[in-house]
């Protein structure tokens, strides 16, 4: 059995309808673009819907909140991997941003007084200003502002259930100074009516998320971030940057399985007196508020390596501390559980009732959350190459991304709050962008050009093998959580090579029936084929980096110093294989900035010292009187973003 | 923990037993679990719809014992039976085909509103109603839903070609496309043509279907009857026929 291809024509793909899709899209059908959006999920559902809800907003609590500071923010947490001209972008852009989402129906709580959307009480950490929206039902807000802004259009067109495989590109035959290629549209997989769609296109944003299923099931995501965003840019020849870069959670559920890699707290709600403990008991970090979220990690994951972790692959996280002393204890309980009242939920309705109450320690273990890196572009979403910041002339024509797909906004640590931001200015920066693209194209794709690419589709459809793609995806899933996970050695990561090429030759095994109504084998073979591609690119980047820094932690090796120059790994598909990488240099933070960063930390790191020493009853009253004075006359915590460096007070102190 | 899946290939329908295996003695797995542990043994190439595993992102509804469920918070029982929802039409195994649902939407959404002042606060309805994670469990016995289906379930129709085209979008609404509607009438930047187009809209779709009825129930919680149906037959009363009852 064959499966049909039907063509269709349209200036602009928007691949991916979460927060940035839908933005994307909306923002090219007002330039005039005829879109046509491509959902795998149905329309809206992405992590943008299943998020926190808590939006970065330039100005909204102070009117002296320049977007040069909020530039800078992003790039002291970043390491200094970031590009400045796409920070600049984002700081710009925020409220013109957050304003399109709400004209799609997002609706914050209002500060009447200043006019604004009112922003959290309290600055997120690595934010220097209080600028930070939360909102009612959290994503699911979001959710619905991507949903209206797809649906609402009557100039967007969309496919949801449709599995948007491989851009189409053909050569310009243009000197050094223009793009070698050009993007002229792409394949779908229409599962719903069981045919493949050849779309002509002159420009295609991809707005597909992120790569953290690699990892399943220890992260807080939603399935389908299998690395489509990357696994297709980087097929197309396209270079991504800084993807050794992936984020963890460290305290994520490790049991029971259903809840397994939810998020349950932060290295801030862990509070003055939570520690880390290790199968036997010992403490193997104290200090955990003020820890960063990958220093956490890797201490629960060294314990794992040397043999002391929790039944699960874990280490134990005791905040029995905090709740046992008489005057503070009761403060620490309201802290906990409206700090992050989600997580706070998951964790008691997982962990049970003594557990909930802070009587018992909780079990935890990393969870992959968000992938720094991703397609290099422009400050306009547009793909870029070449030496330092990037630029068009080395991308691909008529390729664009848009939120966790693109890399270069959040280098090597994402703040909180920025990435639903990151959407709404970057979706737009890109829709704009692409339908411009659109007018001045004026070639006629070349059909000869799909051919190859449909051919080799259509003949995966009755597929003959001895290898199930969900199987094999597990076993990727497990090798890829020892090998780029949240910790990584020379070693483990040669090994993945190796695996890696064992799994491309069993990935032509895998057996796929030739029904094409949704073929549920064809669906996991591609995303497994994505997978692979994203995994060699992590392993690559991480194997070139060989220090750690931000979300690249490396047992076999020490920090990298911000002292020293910072750079960004760039890697890129050659044709024959394998993929090569180099570093491109970045700008330094200057020296003073640095060095007062340095000395407040280490003033940090010797204030639990010096609370570890006090005796019981003067501890407890120097407890109670900063729990007052966070939480202030209301006795409610300020809330924290999971992922956000807010929840990793030790980051917090970059900026 | 022995289930049965309903499997849906080519048209063809099959029951098959499932015997879950429990990861540890006192585990009480969700219906999702026993859904990935089956397709990690013994069907691989099973189909069904997640996402999150937290309840958030609305996909994985099935039908358990005939009754719509969320499958990543509902707890999986001896002998139950996992089907996929009856009042969508089936693609593959327990995938439904969703899309006749938000494409009946198209043109009926805008609220007119632009160019507002955006800094107004909505009224807590408002979000009572964006509460909804589009789960679509409320289709469940829905008669203005089951118009489209000749007043029964896809399943009922016998010629698949008999069953309408879900790429253009139903002819009738259901609870979600009315909450949708509703909450464009509770939003403060709306026009007051944007919220008469909604009534409008609502009774285009077949509100007239709720006049009377016995009523519709939300997987997450929501007051349907109460937020949405009741303040729409309330703002279209003079143009339905009177309560049946
Ligand atoms: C639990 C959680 C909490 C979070 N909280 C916050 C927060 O409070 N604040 C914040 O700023 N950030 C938060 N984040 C991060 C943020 O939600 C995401 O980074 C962001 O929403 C990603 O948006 P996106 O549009 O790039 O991708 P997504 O929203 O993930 O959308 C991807 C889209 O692409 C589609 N897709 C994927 N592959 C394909 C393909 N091959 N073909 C067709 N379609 C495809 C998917 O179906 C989906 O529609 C959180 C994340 C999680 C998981
Ligand atoms: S109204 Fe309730 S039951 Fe219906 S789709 Fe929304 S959340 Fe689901
Ligand atoms: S009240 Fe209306 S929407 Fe609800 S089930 Fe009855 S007909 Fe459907
Ligand atoms: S998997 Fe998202 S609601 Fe169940």
């Amino acid at each position: 059995m064959t499966i049909k291809t039907e063509w269709l024509d349209y200036d602009v793909i928007v691949v991916g309808s979460g927060g940035a899709g839908g933005q994307a899209a909306s923002v090219a059908a007002e330039e005039g673009a005829r879109v046509l959006v491509v959902s795998k999920d149905p329309i809206g559902c992405s992590d943008t819907k299943i998020s926190e809800g808590i939006a970065t907003v330039r100005a909204s609590g102070s009117d002296d909140d320049s977007a040069a500071g909020l530039s800078e923010n992003l790039r002291m947490g970043g390491g200094d991997l970031n590009v400045e001209a796409i920070t600049d972008a984002f700081a710009q852009d925020s409220q013109a941003g957050y304003d399109r989402l709400r004209s799609h129906g997002l609706r914050p709580p209002i500060d009447a007084e200043r006019n604004t959307p009112k922003p959290l009480p309290l600055p997120l950490g690595g934010h220097t200003k209080r600028r930070s929206v939360g909102h009612r039902n959290s994503g699911i807000a979001f959710g619905h502002a991507s949903w209206n802004a797809v649906i609402e259009g009557s100039r967007i067109d969309y496919l949801e259930d449709a599995w948007f495989l491989d851009l189409v590109t053909e050569e310009t035959g243009a000197g050094k100074d223009a793009p070698a290629k050009r993007v002229i549209g792409g394949l779908i997989y229409d599962a719903s009516k069981g045919c493949l769609i050849a779309v002509r296109a002159p420009a295609v944003v991809i707005a597909a998320g992120g790569l953290s299923t690699i990892f399943f099931p220890k992260t807080d995501t939603m399935r389908g971030n299998t690395g489509d965003s990357y696994a297709v840019a980087a097929r197309a020849g396209a270079e991504l940057v800084d993807m050794e870069q992936v984020q963890f959670l460290p305290f994520c559920l490790a049991s029971p399985p259903s809840y397994e890699g939810l998020c349950a707290g932060e290295p801030v709600t862990a509070s003055f007196l939570g520690v880390l403990r290790d199968k036997n008991g010992k403490v193997i970090l104290d200090g955990v508020y003020l820890r960063t979220r990958a220093e956490c990690s890797s201490a629960i994951m060294r314990t794992v390596e040397a043999g002391n972790g929790s039944p699960n692959g874990g280490a134990y996280l005791d905040m029995t501390a905090n709740k046992k002393l008489p005057r503070s204890g009761p403060y620490f309980m309201r802290f906990l559980q409206t700090c992050l009242p989600s997580a706070y939920n998951t964790a008691r309705q997982a962990l049970g009732k003594a557990a909930g109450k802070c009587e018992v320690e909780w079990e935890v273990r990393p969870g992959a959350h968000y992938q720094m890196g991703g397609i290099r572009t422009n400050e306009h979403g547009a793909s870029a190459g070449g030496d330092g910041a990037g630029e068009t002339a080395h991308g691909i024509a008529g390729l664009f991304a848009a939120g966790q797909a693109m890399g270069g906004v959040f280098g090597a640590n994402r703040l909180g709050s920025t990435a639903l931001t990151e959407n709404a200015v970057f979706g737009a920066r890109s829709g704009r962008a692409a339908a411009e693209t659109a007018r001045t194209t004026s070639h006629t794709a070349n059909d000869d050009a799909f051919a190859p690419f449909i051919a080799e589709t259509a003949s995966r459809f009755g597929q003959k093998g001895d290898v199930a793609a969900s199987a094999l995806k597990l076993e990727l899933q497990r090798e890829s959580w020892t090998c780029i996970g949240p910790v990584r050695t020379a070693d483990r990561l040669e090994k993945l090579a190796a695996l890696l090429q064992d799994w491309r030759e069993r990935l032509e095994r895998v057996s796929i029936p030739a029904h094409t109504v949704w073929n549920q084998a064809f669906m996991e073979f591609e995303e497994l084929r994505n997978m692979l591609e994203t995994a060699e690119a992590v392993a690559a980047a991480a194997q070139n980096r060989d220090g750690s820094v931000g979300g690249h932690v490396r047992l076999d090796r020490g920090n990298i110093s911000a002292f020293s120059t910072p750079y960004s790994t760039v890697v890129n598909r050659v044709p024959d294989g394998g993929y090569l990488v180099r570093r491109v240099a970045r700008p330094r933070q200057p020296l003073k900035r640095l060095v007062s960063y340095k000395l407040q930390e280490n003033w940090r790191k010797f204030q639990i010292k010096l609370l570890l020493m006090m005796p019981s009853g003067m501890q407890d009253k120097n407890l109670e009187k900063r729990y007052q004075a966070i939480m202030g006359a209301s006795g409610a915590a300020p809330e924290v973003t999971p992922g956000g460096v807010d929840a990793a007070i030790g980051e917090a102190t970059k900026a | 923990m022995k289930v049965e899946i309903v499997t849906h290939r080519d048209g063809k329908e099959a029951t098959v037993g499932f015997e879950y295996e429990k990861r540890f003695e006192a585990e009480r797995p969700m219906v999702l679990d026993v859904l990935l542990q089956a397709q990690a043994r013994t069907m691989p190439d099973l189909a069904f719809r997640y996402g999150c595993r937290a309840r958030n992102c609305g996909v994985c509804t099935v039908d358990i014992n005939g009754k719509p469920r969320i499958a990543c918070r509902a707890r999986a029982r001896e002998g139950d039976t996992i089907s996929p929802v009856a009042t969508l039409p089936v693609l593959s195994d327990l995938v439904v085909r969703r899309d006749g649902i938000a494409r009946q939407m198209r043109g009926r959404l805008s609220s007119g509103g632009q160019g507002n002042n955006l800094n107004v606060e909505a009224p807590e309805a408002y979000h009572d109603l964006t509460a909804c994670i589009e789960c679509y469990a409320c289709l469940d016995k829905c008669p203005m839903h089951a118009r489209n289906f000749d007043g029964g379930l896809p399943g009922d129709v016998q010629n698949a070609e008999d069953l309408p085209d879900a790429s253009k979008g139903y002819r009738w609404g259901n609870p979600f496309s009315l909450l949708k509607l509703q909450r464009i009438r509770i939003d403060p930047l709306t026009t007051d043509a944007g919220r008469q187009a909604a009534v409008d809209n609502a009774i285009d779709l077949g509100l007239d279907a709720c006049v009377g009825c016995a009523g519709c129930k939300c997987g997450v919680g929501i007051d349907l009857m109460g937020q949405v149906v009741g303040e729409l037959l309330e703002a279209a009363k003079d143009r339905l026929p009177s309560s049946k009852t």
